[in-house]
């Protein structure tokens, strides 16, 4: 599949200065935590700000094991990421000055990660930005030792389109990116559910359900991941509220059944797994097997 | 005695976990049909059609090759699209059209299409 990789080299944006309409001039998101960094330490530095600031009690010499590489001298996007869902906050990846805008309005600070340096020299650095302001074209952030400090958008926007324009949110459960777009809000969710925070899965999955009630697989979430709380009441309904709401979908059936069986409401399980196998569709299989194992324990 | 009972009465619990569809599974479904929509979308447009037509490629044709893309593939090439800088220009217009040139080559080479006589097939022959 290497013929993906083509065409992929970005141009140097000018986003800035056509800020959306619903965007404010001026905007400082106050009380932004500030830890300033130790040698090569921006990273966890960086991922303490926003996650003290979302209700994490943590700090830079705790999170340095968990995101810090020796080897490399710094840390990883990757590492970021999981840090902050092992902490059970929703890391949200943006990637334009625009969307960066619309968070700082909605007041979330976002980590970004700049080149300091040359594309061909890099100096990597990870900083919180917490506001700007169009008529001064300044953007305020805290970094390295600096704190609330602030830089030319120009010089900013070039150190930080050189990571692609990588920027990081860490919310609380249940709190919506301002930018964000249904499917890879779903993915920053299922990455809770690997880090295995599920009533925060939970808290993510409903918002999902409140902003978008027609995305199935927000409402199949729910049910999941209180499933894997062990909380099968709460997960029945939820599965209830599915096949109400998409009575073509087999796998909300196919759960409800699941769920109704370990209820012990075997009438019930065995009908609502009669109904996925009836719907079939790709996953008809798994549906088949449900059915065959409520029939062969309820007997 | 109450080994074997607590055993019976976790086997339901175990056959369980691998009933439920995942939300995983649904998340990458809803990913691909959309990424599917998208690229259907693009092969519509009347300037892909026509420098798809001038290299020799059947636009109803590579449409329907577009469903022959696994879930992976058709994510991958939507994403692909979607990053190609600056839409609506030329080169954006001509780079959308090497890039769906590609593909169908890549799926002719894999056998699934037969756009390209030149192609020898791994598959299928």
């Amino acid at each position: 599949m290497a013929f993906l990789v083509w065409g992929c080299a970005g141009s140097l944006s000018r986003q800035w200065l056509v800020p959306a309409a619903d965007t404010p001039d001026q905007v400082v998101i106050p009380a932004v935590p500030f830890f300033p960094q130790t040698e090569y330490q921006c990273g966890p530095a960086a991922l303490a700000m926003t996650l003290v600031w979302s209700g994490v009690s943590t700090s830079p010499d705790r999170l340095t094991p968990i995101v810090y590489t020796p080897s490399i001298k710094g840390s990883l996007q990757p590492a970021m990421i999981t840090a902050a869902r092992r902490h059970a906050r929703l890391a949200y990846v943006i990637s334009s000055p625009q969307e960066l805008m619309q968070e700082l309005a909605a007041g979330h600070p976002v980590i970004v990660l700049q080149n300091l340096g040359l594309s061909w020299a890099p100096v990597w650095h990870y900083a919180v930005v917490m506001g700007y302001d169009l008529n001064t074209k300044r953007i305020v952030l805290h970094s390295g030792e600096a704190r609330h400090t602030t830089t030319k958008m120009r010089v900013f926007t070039n150190t930080w389109s050189r990571s692609a324009y990588w920027g990081l949110l860490t919310l609380p459960p249940g709190h919506l990116p301002a930018t964000a777009t249904e499917v890879p809000y779903l993915q920053a969710v299922l990455g809770l559910e690997k880090a295995e925070k599920w009533p925060q899965a939970v808290l993510g999955y409903q918002a999902a359900t409140q902003e978008w009630p027609d995305n199935f697989a927000a409402h199949m979430g729910v049910g999941n991941a209180l499933y894997a709380m062990g909380d099968l009441p709460a997960a029945e309904q939820a599965f209830n509220t599915a096949v109400e709401r998409f009575p073509d979908e087999g796998a909300a059936y196919n759960n409800l059944a699941q769920v109704l069986f370990e209820l012990g409401k075997i009438k019930a399980a065995v009908s609502a797994a009669e109904q996925a196998v009836r719907l079939g569709g790709p996953l008809s299989e798994p549906y088949q097997e449900t059915l065959r194992d409520i029939q062969r324990w309820s007997k | 005695m109450v080994t074997v009972l607590m055993l019976m009465l976790s086997l339901p619990y175990q056959t369980a976990m691998a009933a439920l569809i995942g939300t995983e599974e649904l998340v990458s479904s809803q990913k691909a049909t959309e990424a599917r929509a998208y690229i259907v979308s693009v092969l519509a447009r009347e300037d892909i059609q026509q420098l798809l037509t001038a290299r020799g490629i059947d636009p109803i044709e590579a449409q329907a090759r577009v469903g022959a893309l696994t879930d992976q593939e058709a994510i991958r090439m939507a994403e692909t699209m979607e990053n190609l800088p600056a839409g609506g220009n030329i080169a954006w217009i001509f780079g959308l059209a090497v890039l769906v040139f590609l593909v169908l080559l890549v799926t002719d080479l894999l056998g699934y299409t037969n756009i390209f006589p030149f192609v020898k097939k791994t598959v299928n022959e």
